[in-house]
C-alpha cells in the first residue's frame, strides 16, 4: 500500500513538473533601474499652459527623424526618459501652428545642460515699443520738416 | 497669430517668402507711381509703430487669449505701403519678441499682408459710398480671411508624425477663439474712421 502511494506521489511529482511548463510563459519579468527623467513644461507668451499640445523628440545622431513622441497634460507639462545617447536632443512642442523648438546637451557623464528662449520682462518689452515708436516719430518729424523747408523754400 | 520658425517644412517657408517678395515688388512698383510717394512716410512710419506694438496686447478670450492683428486697419490706411510696412513690423517683432520666427516671415507676411490688400480693395471699391460698412467689414474680413490663410498653411505643413486630427481640433478652438477679435478690429476700424472724418479729415484715405 505505501509502495502505490509512494508510486502514486512519484508519479504526480513528474506529472507536476512537467504540466505547468505552458504556463510558465506568462510569466513576468520586471526590472526596475533608477534613470534620469527630463520635465518638460510648456507655456505660452502670456503665461498659459500649452494643454495637450503635441511634442516630438529628435536624437542626437537623428536630427530629422523623430526619435518619440508625446503629449502635455493640461498644465502643459511632460516628463519622459531619454535614452543614453550624448549629444544635443531637440524637443518640439506645437499646437495649432504655435510652439517652439527646445534644445537640450546632454553629455556622457555630464549634467543636462538646457537652452531655450525665456520670456522677456514687460520692462524691456515697453523699452523696445518705445525705441521703435521713437524712430517712427523721428522718421515722421524728418519728412514733415524737409517738406516744410520745400514750401518755405519755394 | 504668428508661424513661428520649425512648424513647417523649408520649401514652404521658401515659397513663403517667393511670396512675399512678388507682393512686396508689387506693392513698391504701386508706390513708386503715386505722384508724391513721401508724404505718405509720416502716416506709415506711425501706424508701422502701431502694427508692431500691437502683438503685446493679449486680449483673453477663454480658454486661450489672442492678439490684435490690425491688418484690416493697416490696408485701409495705408494701401500699398501696407505690405512693406507689415514686413517691417513683422521682422521687428520676431528679432525683438520672438513673437514669429525669421525663417517664417515671409509666410507670415503673406498671412497679414493679403488680407491688408483685400482690406484696401475693399476700402476702395465701397469706401466712398458706405464708409462705416467698409471699414467694418474690411477690419473683420481681415482677420477671417488671415485665420483662413494660417489655418491652410498649418494644415498643408503638418508633418506625417503629428497627429493631424488632435492639430484640426486645436486650429478650430484657436479660429472659434479669434472671432470676437473679428468682430472687435471691424470696430476698431470704423471707429478710427468715423473719429478722423469729425476730427481731421484730411487723413482719412480715399483710395
Amino acid at each position: 500500500m505505501s509502495q502505490c502511494f509512494r508510486r502514486v506521489a512519484a508519479t504526480a511529482f513528474a506529472a507536476g513538473l512537467c504540466a505547468p511548463l505552458s504556463a510558465f510563459s506568462h510569466a513576468a519579468l520586471i526590472e526596475a533601474e533608477t534613470a534620469q527623467a527630463i520635465r518638460l513644461h510648456a507655456l505660452y507668451d502670456t503665461g498659459e499652459p500649452m494643454s495637450h499640445a503635441q511634442v516630438i523628440i529628435y536624437a542626437p545622431d537623428d536630427p530629422s527623424t523623430p526619435w518619440g513622441q508625446g503629449v502635455t497634460d493640461r498644465d502643459g507639462r511632460l516628463e519622459f526618459v531619454l535614452g543614453n545617447e550624448p549629444g544635443r536632443w531637440s524637443f518640439q512642442v506645437r499646437q495649432s501652428g504655435h510652439g517652439a523648438m527646445v534644445h537640450m546637451e546632454i553629455g556622457a557623464d555630464a549634467p543636462v545642460i538646457m537652452t531655450a528662449s525665456s520670456a522677456q520682462g514687460w520692462g524691456q518689452r515697453l523699452l523696445m515699443v518705445a525705441l521703435v515708436a521713437w524712430g517712427a516719430l523721428g522718421t515722421a518729424a524728418f519728412v514733415y520738416r524737409r517738406k516744410g523747408g520745400r514750401n518755405a523754400s519755394a | 497669430m504668428h508661424l513661428p520658425d520649425g512648424i513647417v517644412p523649408v520649401d514652404m517657408a521658401l515659397a513663403g517668402y517667393a511670396a512675399s517678395a512678388g507682393l512686396v515688388a508689387l506693392a513698391l512698383h504701386r508706390i513708386k507711381a503715386l505722384p508724391d510717394p513721401q508724404a505718405e512716410i509720416p502716416r506709415v512710419a506711425m501706424l508701422t509703430t502701431v502694427f508692431f506694438a500691437a502683438s503685446l496686447i493679449a486680449v483673453p478670450v477663454p480658454p486661450a487669449s489672442v492678439h490684435l492683428m490690425l491688418a484690416g486697419l493697416m490696408g485701409v490706411m495705408l494701401g500699398w505701403f501696407a505690405l512693406p510696412a507689415i514686413m517691417v513690423g513683422l521682422f521687428l517683432q520676431a528679432m525683438l519678441f520672438g513673437h514669429g520666427g525669421i525663417t517664417a516671415l515671409g509666410l507670415n507676411g503673406l498671412i497679414l499682408g493679403a488680407p491688408a490688400l483685400l482690406a484696401f480693395g475693399l476700402w476702395r471699391q465701397i469706401g466712398g459710398r458706405w464708409p462705416d460698412v467698409a471699414a467694418f467689414l474690411a477690419g473683420s474680413g481681415a482677420v477671417l480671411a488671415a485665420l483662413a490663410l494660417f489655418a491652410a498653411i498649418v494644415l498643408a505643413g503638418l508633418p506625417a508624425v503629428i497627429d493631424a486630427g488632435a492639430e484640426r481640433m486645436a486650429l478650430l478652438v484657436l479660429i472659434a477663439a479669434h472671432l470676437p477679435l473679428a468682430l472687435a478690429e471691424g470696430v476698431i476700424v470704423m471707429t478710427l474712421l468715423r473719429v478722423l472724418r469729425r476730427v481731421e479729415p484730411r487723413l482719412v484715405p480715399h483710395g
